[in-house]
């Protein structure tokens, strides 16, 4: 890996911030405001031809109040051949300002590398932050991503999957978990480019009060892209009446020897299985949680470190018990 | 002989689906140590009984008395029922995706004791309770990490009800048509298991269509259901009479 960033342990970030989420064998990156930390430089990773990277990089975004105005910077990680690799990039907000950040990721996958990318949206009510991400993959590279869209004002992910190679993988799915007046906004575009790749995606979210999420994705197969196999899931739960969800799936598939699906739905907690959790003396408010995580499972199931999902699930539950207990000590200021 | 203690009942009990009424004045009195069987043609209201009880919010209660172990039970919450010590086996258990037998139960039992004011089990303890309760439905352990009833049969369905009931350890059980969709071997698991859990100080009510399962799990007495109403109550053989003749000579008798 090449790196021109300063790598910064955790006690060096303003406000005593501390990640929840550090795995042990991980390698922190702080940029702030845009920039990594000390230099101000954008961020550009680059995964050596070969190298199988154990341990996690995590890129930890931060807004701070020193740059209260509307900021916009790329990024880009690049997995050369063969190479293989662990990323977690998470976006947090330090102050209260109406931070508007927007954010480029390109993500290049050359031949036959691999990786697992989870990315950890917890930003403000007040925020805003529009992430766009472009994805490229060669012959036989194979990405793993989930997006955990856990708090935020107006959370938006445009996200951009070219297959370009044959046999390239792709499995890109999110959990979103909207409330009060909360925004956010799922856009994809998968496209299969040659013949023989594989993409899926699921995309779950929860919603409740006045939440809106709205999902679309596109599954673009190519005239010459046969035996391309595409999949596309996305379901909402609602959990209140004045939550609004809006699902648009969309195929277009210009090859005729394809395997492609697509489904959307939304809908409410499921009364029987409720009723079924309170006969045995579940409480009702309990009885909806343990529904809500078993409706978001199949996501965090997405996660492929055991551990690294096992702490989402924490998170996950907490923040549908409405449980950021840690708020008023905390900087983020998530909630 | 002292009677046992009253732990169920039912006075002139009417319920309602929407305007159309199910139950038209039900009266019934279980007491601790008793079975009694219900017994009663399609559509007589067997199953709107059980869910009634259970407090199923989709019925409303026009009118009547409910009293369980000392409380006005159409009072309670269905957890609240539960903590009390009601406990429902569905006739079509419920399945739950995504959550695991063992997170269920775990849960149930510790609200369970957090209801009787006693500290959460430990996991360990908690595997060690689960494990021998299975053993009485002759459960294999690797269902508790499966989720709630997915891709179980319908034997195993019922087995995983008759294991929650272990668990929970009620004061009366209600089973509706537990037998129904049970082969031969699965019926006797599931009724010997219940006829384990049998106490003095505990009581069933098995709603059933037919004789069979009243041979693993004898009753006390037995009850016809039809219209929403006892139309004959009578000792086991009722049951055995029923098998033979159906229900046409007690409804026009």
């Amino acid at each position: 890996m090449t790196e021109n960033y300063i790598y910064a342990p955790a006690h060096n970030i303003e406000g005593g911030f501390r990640c929840k989420v550090p795995l042990p064998g991980s390698r922190q990156i702080f940029m702030i405001d845009g920039g990594v930390q000390g230099t101000g430089r954008p961020l550009d990773i680059r995964f050596r031809k070969g190298e199988i990277s154990e341990e996690t990089l995590q890129v930890i975004g931060i807004r701070t109040e020193k740059h209260p105005e509307d900021i916009s910077f790329a990024s880009s990680y690049r997995f050369e051949e063969g190479s293989s690799a662990k990323l977690i990039l998470c976006s947090h907000t330090f102050a209260e300002n109406p931070f508007h950040t927007d954010e480029k990721i390109s993500i290049t996958m050359e031949a036959g590398a691999s990786a697992d990318v989870l990315i950890m949206q917890n930003e403000h009510n007040k925020a805003t932050h529009n992430t766009c991400i472009d994805i490229h993959l060669a012959e036989g590279a194979s990405l793993n991503a989930v997006i955990l869209t856990i708090h935020g004002g107006a959370i938006s992910n445009g996200i951009t999957a070219s297959l370009d190679g044959r046999h390239a993988f792709c499995d890109i799915s999110g959990l979103y978990l909207v409330d009060g007046t909360q925004k956010v906004t799922n856009s994809l575009k998968v496209e299969h480019r040659v013949p023989e790749c594989h993409s899926r995606e699921l995309f779950k979210g929860i919603l409740d009060n006045n939440a809106y999420a709205y999902f679309s994705g596109l599954i673009h197969v190519f005239p010459d892209a046969q035996k391309t196999e595409a999949y596309q899931e996305c379901h909402n739960l609602l959990l209140s009446r004045d939550a609004r969800a809006f699902a648009q799936p969309q195929l277009e598939i210009y090859a005729d020897d394809v395997k492609c699906s697509h489904g959307a739905t939304n809908g409410r907690l499921n009364e029987d299985e409720l009723f079924y959790m309170r006969s045995r003396g579940i409480p009702l408010k309990e009885a909806k949680v343990l529904q809500q995580l078993a409706f978001a499972y199949a996501v965090l199931d997405k996660i492929s470190s055991a551990e690294l999902k096992e702490r989402m699930a924490v998170l996950t539950e907490r923040r549908l018990r409405g449980e950021f207990s840690d708020c008023n000590n905390c900087c983020r200021n998530c909630c | 002989m002292t009677e046992n203690k009253i732990l169920l009942n039912i006075k002139d009990l009417h319920a309602s689906v929407g305007d159309k009424e199910i139950l038209r004045g039900i009266d019934l009195t279980i007491r601790e140590g008793e079975t009694h069987a219900i017994m009663g043609p399609n559509g007589s209201g067997k199953s709107t009984l059980s869910a009634v009880l259970a407090g199923r919010d989709n019925y409303t209660v026009t009118s009547g008395e409910v009293t369980f172990n000392g409380h006005n039970l159409l009072e309670l919450t269905p957890e609240e029922r539960s903590f009390e010590g009601l406990f429902l086996s569905f006739q079509y258990p419920i399945e739950i995706p995504g959550v695991t037998n063992v997170n269920f139960m775990r849960t149930a039992v510790n609200e369970h004791r957090k209801h009787k004011g006693l500290e959460p089990l430990n996991a360990a303890d908690f595997l060690k309770l689960m494990r021998s309760k299975m053993e009485i439905v002759e459960m294999n352990p690797s269902f508790s990490s499966r989720g709630v009833n997915v891709g179980f049969s319908g034997g195993e369905k019922k087995r995983n009800e008759i294991f929650q009931m272990a668990m929970l350890e009620p004061r009366l059980a209600i089973l509706d048509e537990t037998d129904s969709g049970l082969d031969v071997d699965a019926l006797r698991i599931v009724a010997t298991g219940v006829n384990k859990l049998k106490r003095p100080d505990n009581a069933a009510i098995v709603i059933t269509h037919y004789q069979r399962l009243l041979d693993y799990i004898v009753p006390d007495v037995v009850h016809v259901l039809y219209k929403g109403r006892i139309i004959r109550t009578a000792g086991k053989e009722l049951a055995r009479e029923i098998e033979e003749r159906g229900y046409d000579w007690i409804i026009n008798g």
